[in-house]
C-alpha cells in the first residue's frame, strides 16, 4: 500500500495549522509526462495542477458543480476541484495544454470552437474541449442529446451552449472525414417593409442551417463592407482555445500572500469591538485590517463616471454591518489556510440589531434603519430607508388622471421580481503588488479598470498616478464587475505588507457578498381605449437596493426609462422609491433595471389583450414605437418631481427601428399561430400537459449620451499591420474583435492585421468600461475615428508616393492604397517609407468619442412552454429572440450575445432567486441549489439579427448585449398564461408557485 | 492529514488500525466539498478507489452483486443497465459526466445524503448492503444502514463493500420532480418496482423525509388490488387511494425549494405516474427533461 506521507507528526483534529506542514508525495502522469510532486494532504488536484502552471484548469466553485476545473482522469472527465490530489496518485491526468503542440495552430476540436464562436470569455474552454474530446473518442457520431449530456457538468453563463454544441458537432463531423460547411450568416428574407416577401417560410437552405449559424435579415440601406458584418473569429480565440494563462489568477508571483475577508454573520449589527490579537499572533499572518486601523473614507462602490452618484454610503471597513456577508475585517497570510484560521481568531463583539429584508416593509413606519450613520450625504430619506427617489412624467398629474378617466379600460396589477445573481464562472479576483517604482499594480477581474483606478485612490490615500490597473481576460461580468468591489482591500494589504496579495471570492461569497439584480415590487396602471391604444401609463416601483445604494439611482432611472419607452402613449408617469434593506447588495446587472420593468409592462400587455379579446402581438404592433417617434419620458426622469417642459423638437427620437420586422420574424420562428389552436395547447396523448406561446418585447439604449466615453489609439508597423490600443474592456462578449473589425474596415486591411491591446491604465487610453451597452456604439465610434485619423495620414502619404494631387481620391482596400487610375502601393511599403525613408513619421491615429444620442436596440422575444398542471413544472421548449441591433459588426459575436442572454434570462424567469432564511443568511449560495441552466436542460434557442441602419452608430451599429435580457421572463409568463389561463405575477416561476396559482392554493404562513 | 492508498481491503483495515480517526473516502466528491469549505479536515483519509474487492460487479443466482466502488457511469453501461433499469434511470439523472465518473454507489450510501438519487431505488429493490471491517462482515437493509440525514450505523472501521440487488426484477420506474432535472436536489423523487413474480409493488420515496421512506401501507394496498394475471391497470379509485397512502407516508419539511405541502403533493404525483407507467410500459425518460433525443 502507498501511504502518502513523510511526516507522521501528531495529526490534529482541527483545521490545518501552519506550524507543522505535513507534505505528501505523489506520482502523476500529466499530459504524458511523469511527475513526482509534493503537496499538502488536503490539496485538491486543481491546486496541484495550477501550481504546475497548468492554468487552463480553473476555479469555478470548489464543489464540482461548475466544471471549470474538469480534466480527463484516465481518459474520463472528472472535476479536479473535488478530487483529493492524493487520490490521483498513480493515475493519468490530461489537460487542454496537451493539445498545444503546434505554434499558432489548433487541434480540430479547438478549431471548431473558434470557427463557430463557441468561446466567449473562454474561462471554461479547457474543460469544454476536454469534454468534447472524451465524447468524440467514445462516440464518433454523437446525437445532440449526447453532446448536451457531455457538457452538462460544465456551466456556461455566456453562450447559452448553442454554439458550443454546434462546435462539437462540427468537430465530430470533421473527424469522421465529413466536409464541414463554412461559417457564414444565414440570410432570411424580410417580412415587412419595402422589399419584403409575402412568403412566411424561409428557404430550404435557411431552414436546414444549424441555429448556431447567425441568422440575419439584411437591410437594403446598409453599405457593402469587407470586414464589418463578417463572421470573423475572435481576435483572442487562439489563446482562449489553448487554455493560455490569460486570466487574473493565471500568474505566479514570488512571495505572494493570500487575503481572506472576515464577513458578518449578522444581517444588521453594530461592531462594538474587534480584538485581532490572536489573529496577529498566528505565525504566517502579515496583516489584519478592520475599522480600527483603516481610514474612514466615504465612497460608493458602483463603477461609474465621476462624480460617482450619491450616496457615498460605504467605507472600506465600517463599525456597522448591514447584511450577512458584509465586510468586517481582512487578513493577509502566507497561505489561504492560515488566512482563514486567522479570520476565525478575530474576536468581534456585535450588538445585533433587528433586520428588514422586504422593500415594502422597509419603508413602513418603525422599520429598522439600515443607514443611521451621520456622515453619509445624499441619502434621499434615511429615516424611511429610502436611498433614492426617482420621478418622471410626460404630463401633469391632473392630465394623467384625466387620461385615465377618459380611458375605456384601466388595468392595475402589482408584480414582484427577485434578486438574481450574475454568477460569472470566474469570481471576483484581484492580485496586487508594488512595481519597481513602488507603484501599486492591481490586476483585476473588472469591467471598469479606469473607474477602479480613480475610485481606489482616495481610499488608499494614493494619487492616481501611483496606481496602475490591468484588466486581463475576464471570465464573465454581466455588470457584476462594474464595481470597485475588492480592489481596495488588496490595495490596503499590499501597502501594509509590501508583498503581492491575492484575493479571490469563494463561490459562496460571490453569491452572497458580490452584487445582484434589484428585487422590485412594481405596480402598473394602464389605461386603454377600445381599439387597444394605450392612453395612460403609470408605474410605481419600490426597488430593493439591499444594504448599499450602489447603482441605485441609475439602475432604477434606466429601468423606468426603458420600460416606459417601448410604447407610444400620450400620458406617462414613472415613480420609484429605492429602498435600503439588509439583503445582499443590488447593483448593475445586464439589463440594468429594464428586465424588472418589462416583466410588469409586458405581462400586463398580455392581460390587456386577453381582456379585450385581442391577439397580444397585434396589441403590441399597434402601440410599438417607430422611426421618428420621440422618447418622451427619457429626458424627464431624474431625482426631481416637477414635470420638465421640453419642446417636442428637443426630445430624443428613434432613428432606426426594426420592431415590426422583429415581431414578424419572431412570430414566424416560434409558430405563433399555434397558440390559438386548442388541440395543440392541450395535447390529447398527454393529459397533464398544457402548451402555450408567449411574447415579450423590449427596448434598451446604446450607452449613456454625454456621459460614456471611449478612446482608441492606432499606429502602423513596418509591415502595414497596426497596433490598436483601447481602454474598452472585453469581458468575453468580443468587443476587442468588433473594435478591430471597425478599424480594419476603415484602413482597408484584414482583421489579422490589427493587433489589439486592451485595458491597462498605463498603456491604453481611457474608456468608461464595459457597461450600459456602450462598447460597440461608443468605443466603436472612437475606434472608427482613430482609424480615420490614421487613414488621413496614410492617404496623404499615398497621394505623394503615387503622385496624386488629391489625397481624397485615394482609397484603401486589400491592404493597399489605391489611386483613381488603378495604381497602388502596399501599406507595408508605405509604412517602411514613412518610418524609415522620407519625411519620417509614425503614422498614428488617436481619438475619443462620446455619444450624443443613445440609439435604442429592440428585441421581440418568444417562448414556447409546456406546463405540467399536476406539478406546476414549466418546461420551456423553445426560445426565440429577434433583435434589432442596427448593423451587427460581427454576426457571430452578436448572435452569441443574444443566445447567452436568452438562457441567463430564462434562469431569471424560472429558477434563479437569492433565498434568505429568517435571519437574512443566504441559503442557496452554491451552484447546486442556485439553479442556472445547463446544456442538457436548456431549450432550443434561436437568435435572429434584424439589420437596421442606425445613422448615429459606427457602420450603422447599435448595442446588442443587454436588450435580449429583457423580454424572456414576460414571454415565459405569458406562455404559461396562454397554456393555462393562469397569471403568475411573481418571478421565478417555480413549480410550486405555478402549482399554487393553478389550483388557487394560497401559500401557508 | 495522512492519506492512505490501499489496494486491498486488508490494507484499508490496516490503515484504519494505524489511524482510528481516519475517514474512508470513495469518489470523494462530497467529502472534498467539505474540505474545500474548511468544514472538515480529518487527521487521515483512506482512499478506497483502488481497493480491488470494491470494484466491478457480478451475477450470483438471481442477484446482482455490485462492488461498492462501482460508479454511476458503470451502472449506465448496457448490460448492467438492463439488469438494473431503475438504478440506471436514477444514475442518468445524477449530476454530470464528472459526478457520474467519480461518484460511487458505496459513497452515496456512506454519505447518506437524503438527496442521493440511487437510494430510493436501492430501497425499492430491497437491496442488501454488505459492510466489512477487520472483525468480519455483516449484511443489512438500507433502513438499518441509513438512520438520518448524513447518519449511518457504520461502526468505526467498517467499510461498505457490496450492494446486493435482485436482477431484472419486474418493472422499475424512477421519477423526480425538481426545478431542474439533474444535479439539483429534487423536490421529491420516487422509485417504484412492480415485482410480477412476487406479486408485490414496492415504492420508495426520496427527499420527503430525513431518510428514504418505504410507503408500506400504499404498497400493501395496491399489491392486493392489482390484477397480477391480467396486468390491467389499477382503477382510478385504487390509484387515488394508493396516491393518498403514499402522500401520508411522506414526512416532508419546508425548505427554500418548496413547502412540505407541495412536496407531499408532488411525491404523490410521482408515485401515481410511476405506477401508471409500469402498466403502460412507458419507459420514457422519467424526469421529463427537455427532449434532445433526435
Amino acid at each position: 500500500m502507498s501511504e502518502l506521507t513523510e511526516d507522521k507528526g501528531a495529526p490534529d483534529g482541527g483545521p490545518a495549522l501552519p506550524q507543522r506542514p505535513v507534505m505528501l508525495e505523489l506520482d502523476l502522469t500529466i499530459n504524458g509526462d511523469q511527475y513526482r510532486l509534493t503537496c499538502e494532504p488536503g490539496d485538491t488536484l486543481l491546486t496541484v495542477l495550477r501550481r504546475l502552471g497548468l492554468f487552463s484548469v480553473r476555479f469555478g466553485s470548489g464543489t464540482g458543480e461548475s466544471g471549470a476545473a474538469a480534466v480527463l482522469f484516465d481518459g474520463r472527465l472528472v472535476s479536479a476541484d473535488v478530487m483529493l490530489a492524493g487520490q490521483a496518485s498513480g493515475h493519468k491526468v490530461t489537460t487542454v495544454e496537451s493539445l498545444d503542440v503546434a505554434t499558432g495552430e489548433l487541434d480540430p476540436i479547438q478549431q471548431a470552437f473558434v470557427d463557430i464562436g463557441a468561446l466567449q470569455s473562454g474561462y471554461s474552454a479547457g474543460a469544454m474541449v476536454l469534454a468534447a474530446r472524451a465524447l468524440i473518442e467514445a462516440n464518433p457520431d454523437p446525437s445532440e442529446a449526447e453532446i448536451r449530456d457531455a457538457l452538462s457538468g460544465i456551466l456556461d453563463r455566456e453562450t447559452g451552449y448553442v454554439k458550443v454544441v454546434e462546435a462539437i458537432r462540427r468537430a465530430a463531423a470533421a473527424r469522421r472525414g465529413e466536409k464541414v460547411p463554412p461559417v457564414e450568416p444565414v440570410v432570411l428574407e424580410p417580412l415587412t417593409g419595402p422589399g419584403s416577401t409575402e412568403r412566411r417560410v424561409p428557404s430550404a437552405e435557411a431552414l436546414q442551417a444549424p441555429l448556431a449559424m447567425p441568422h440575419v435579415v439584411l437591410s437594403s440601406d446598409v453599405a457593402i463592407t469587407a470586414v464589418v458584418g463578417k463572421p470573423e473569429p475572435k481576435v483572442d480565440a487562439l489563446r482562449l482555445a489553448k487554455g493560455r494563462p490569460v486570466f487574473t489568477d493565471d500568474i505566479d508571483l514570488r512571495h505572494m500572500l493570500y487575503a481572506k475577508v472576515l464577513r458578518s454573520p449578522h444581517a444588521h449589527a453594530r461592531i462594538l469591538a474587534i480584538d485581532d490579537s490572536e489573529a496577529r499572533a498566528l505565525p504566517g499572518v502579515h496583516a489584519v485590517i478592520h475599522y480600527g486601523n483603516t481610514p474612514r473614507v466615504k465612497y460608493a462602490t458602483g463603477g461609474q463616471t465621476w462624480p460617482n452618484p450619491a450616496p457615498w454610503d460605504q467605507v472600506s471597513f465600517d463599525n456597522k454591518v448591514r447584511f450577512v456577508g458584509d465586510r468586517v475585517a481582512a487578513v493577509a497570510a502566507e497561505t489561504l489556510g492560515i488566512a482563514e484560521e486567522a479570520c476565525r481568531r478575530i474576536k468581534v463583539t456585535y450588538e445585533v440589531l433587528p433586520g428588514v429584508f422586504d422593500e415594502v416593509e422597509a419603508i413602513a413606519p418603525g422599520a429598522p434603519l439600515v443607514h443611521d450613520e451621520t456622515d453619509t450625504e445624499g441619502i434621499y430619506d434615511a429615516a424611511h430607508n429610502k436611498s433614492h427617489h426617482i420621478e418622471g412624467q410626460t404630463v401633469t398629474d391632473e392630465a394623467l388622471e384625466a387620461a385615465f378617466a377618459s380611458a375605456k379600460h384601466v388595468f392595475q396589477q402589482t408584480f414582484h421580481v427577485q434578486q438574481q445573481q450574475h454568477a460569472p464562472l470566474e469570481p471576483h479576483i484581484t492580485i496586487g503588488w508594488l512595481d519597481d517604482d513602488d507603484r501599486l499594480v492591481l490586476r483585476s477581474s473588472t469591467q471598469v479598470p479606469y473607474h477602479v483606478r480613480r475610485m481606489v485612490a482616495p481610499l488608499l490615500g494614493l494619487p492616481v498616478r501611483r496606481i496602475r490597473v490591468i484588466k486581463p481576460r475576464i471570465g464573465g461580468g454581466f455588470g457584476g464587475k462594474q464595481e470597485m468591489l475588492i480592489e481596495d482591500i488588496v490595495g490596503y494589504l499590499v501597502l501594509a505588507t509590501r508583498r503581492p496579495i491575492r484575493l479571490e471570492l469563494t463561490r459562496s461569497e460571490e453569491f452572497a457578498c458580490a452584487r445582484c439584480r434589484h428585487a422590485m415590487t412594481l405596480t402598473l396602471r394602464t389605461g386603454v381605449d377600445d381599439d387597444g391604444h394605450l392612453v395612460a401609463q403609470d408605474m410605481h416601483v419600490v426597488s430593493n437596493t439591499g444594504a448599499y445604494g450602489t447603482h441605485g439611482s441609475t439602475v432604477n432611472t434606466v429601468g423606468g426609462m426603458h420600460g416606459m419607452s417601448i410604447y407610444n402613449c400620450p400620458a406617462k408617469r414613472f415613480r420609484c422609491d429605492v429602498v435600503y434593506t439588509n439583503r445582499p447588495v443590488s447593483g448593475a446587472f445586464r439589463g440594468y433595471g429594464a428586465p424588472q420593468n418589462f416583466f410588469a409592462v409586458e405581462s400586463q400587455m398580455d392581460d390587456i389583450a386577453r381582456a379585450l379579446g385581442m391577439d397580444p402581438y397585434e396589441l403590441r404592433r399597434k402601440n410599438w414605437v417607430q422611426v421618428g417617434d420621440p422618447l418622451d419620458i427619457v429626458p424627464r426622469l431624474g431625482e426631481r418631481g416637477d414635470v420638465v417642459e421640453i419642446p417636442q423638437e428637443d426630445l430624443p427620437r428613434i432613428m432606426s427601428c426594426g420592431l415590426q420586422e422583429c415581431g414578424a420574424q419572431g412570430t414566424r420562428a416560434i409558430g405563433w399561430e399555434r397558440r390559438n389552436d386548442p388541440s395543440w395547447r392541450q395535447p390529447a396523448d398527454r393529459p397533464t400537459i398544457r402548451r402555450g406561446i408567449g411574447m415579450g418585447s423590449a427596448i434598451q439604449g446604446s450607452g449613456i449620451p454625454f456621459v460614456d466615453m471611449g478612446a482608441c489609439s492606432i499606429k502602423i508597423n513596418d509591415d502595414g499591420s497596426f497596433n490598436m490600443l483601447v481602454g474598452a474592456t472585453d469581458v468575453g462578449g468580443g468587443s476587442d474583435t468588433v473594435l478591430a473589425q471597425i478599424v480594419a474596415e476603415v484602413l482597408g486591411v484584414e482583421l489579422k492585421d490589427i493587433i489589439v491591446t486592451s485595458s491597462d491604465t498605463d498603456i491604453t487610453p481611457f474608456d468608461v468600461g464595459a457597461y450600459a451597452s456602450s462598447t460597440t456604439y461608443v468605443s466603436g465610434g472612437a475606434a472608427k475615428k482613430a482609424a480615420e485619423a490614421a487613414r488621413a495620414r496614410i492617404v496623404t502619404r499615398a497621394a505623394r508616393l503615387l503622385d496624386l494631387d488629391d489625397p481624397g481620391s485615394v482609397e484603401l482596400h486589400d491592404r493597399r492604397a489605391w489611386g483613381p487610375d488603378g495604381r497602388s502601393i502596399s501599406l507595408g511599403d508605405l509604412a517602411l517609407n514613412s518610418l524609415h525613408t522620407e519625411d519620417q513619421e509614425q503614422i498614428m491615429g488617436t481619438a475619443s468619442h462620446y455619444g450624443t444620442a443613445s440609439a435604442p436596440p429592440f428585441a421581440v422575444q418568444l417562448a414556447e412552454v409546456e406546463v405540467d398542471v399536476e406539478t406546476g413544472q414549466v418546461t420551456v421548449k423553445k426560445l426565440v429572440t429577434a433583435i434589432d441591433c442596427g448593423v451587427p459588426i460581427n454576426p457571430i459575436t452578436a448572435s452569441g450575445q443574444v443566445e447567452g442572454a436568452m438562457l441567463q434570462s430564462l434562469g431569471y424567469a424560472l429558477t434563479e432567486d437569492l433565498v434568505l432564511d429568517a435571519s437574512g443568511k443566504l441559503v442557496n449560495d452554491r451552484f447546486g441549489p442556485y439553479w442556472i441552466f445547463r446544456a442538457d436542460d436548456a431549450p432550443v434557442c434561436e437568435a435572429i439579427l434584424v439589420q437596421t441602419m442606425e445613422p448615429s452608430g459606427p457602420f450603422g451599429a447599435k448595442a446588442v448585449g443587454e436588450v435580449p435580457m429583457d423580454g424572456i421572463a414576460p414571454a415565459v409568463r405569458n406562455a404559461v398564461l396562454n397554456a393555462t389561463g393562469v397569471k403568475v405575477n411573481q418571478l421565478p416561476l417555480l413549480p410550486e408557485r405555478v402549482w399554487r396559482a393553478l389550483n388557487n392554493v394560497p401559500t401557508s404562513g | 492529514m495522512l492519506v492512505f492508498l490501499p489496494v486491498s481491503l486488508e490494507e484499508a483495515f490496516d490503515a484504519f488500525e494505524q489511524c482510528p480517526d481516519a475517514h474512508f473516502l470513495a469518489g470523494g466528491t462530497d467529502f472534498m466539498v467539505e474540505v474545500n469549505f474548511a468544514l472538515r479536515r480529518p487527521p487521515a483519509v483512506v482512499c478506497l478507489r483502488r481497493v480491488e474487492e470494491l470494484q466491478g460487479w457480478r451475477v450470483e443466482g438471481s442477484e446482482v452483486v455490485l462492488g461498492a466502488g462501482i460508479t454511476y457511469t458503470e451502472l449506465l453501461a448496457p448490460r448492467l443497465g438492463e439488469l438494473l433499469p431503475g438504478l440506471a434511470q436514477a444514475s442518468r439523472t445524477v449530476g454530470s459526466p464528472q459526478i457520474r465518473n467519480a461518484g460511487t454507489v458505496g459513497g452515496n450510501l456512506g454519505t447518506a445524503s437524503p438527496a442521493g438519487d440511487s437510494l430510493p431505488v436501492l430501497a425499492a429493490l430491497d437491496a442488501k448492503i454488505v459492510v466489512a471491517s477487520k472483525h468480519g462482515r455483516r449484511s443489512l437493509e438500507l433502513a438499518d444502514l441509513i438512520v438520518g440525514p448524513k447518519r449511518t450505523t457504520l461502526a468505526p472501521g467498517e467499510v461498505i463493500v457490496e450492494v446486493r440487488v435482485p436482477a431484472a426484477l419486474g418493472s422499475q420506474q424512477f421519477l423526480k420532480v425538481g426545478t431542474r432535472n439533474a444535479m439539483v436536489i429534487a423536490v421529491a423523487n420516487v422509485a417504484l418496482v412492480a415485482d410480477w413474480a412476487g406479486r408485490s409493488v414496492r415504492c420508495a420515496l426520496g427527499s420527503v423525509g430525513p431518510v428514504v421512506i418505504r410507503a408500506r401501507e400504499a404498497e400493501e394496498f395496491i399489491s392486493a388490488r392489482i390484477d397480477w394475471e391480467g396486468r390491467t391497470p389499477p382503477s382510478d379509485g385504487d390509484l387515488a387511494e394508493f396516491t393518498a397512502l403514499v402522500r401520508s407516508a411522506a414526512r416532508p419539511i419546508d425548505d427554500h425549494r418548496s413547502t412540505a405541502d407541495y412536496r407531499r403533493h408532488s411525491v404523490g404525483v410521482c408515485a401515481e405516474r410511476a405506477l401508471g407507467r409500469v402498466f403502460s410500459g412507458d419507459n420514457r425518460e422519467a424526469s421529463e427533461r427537455t427532449s434532445w433525443a433526435s
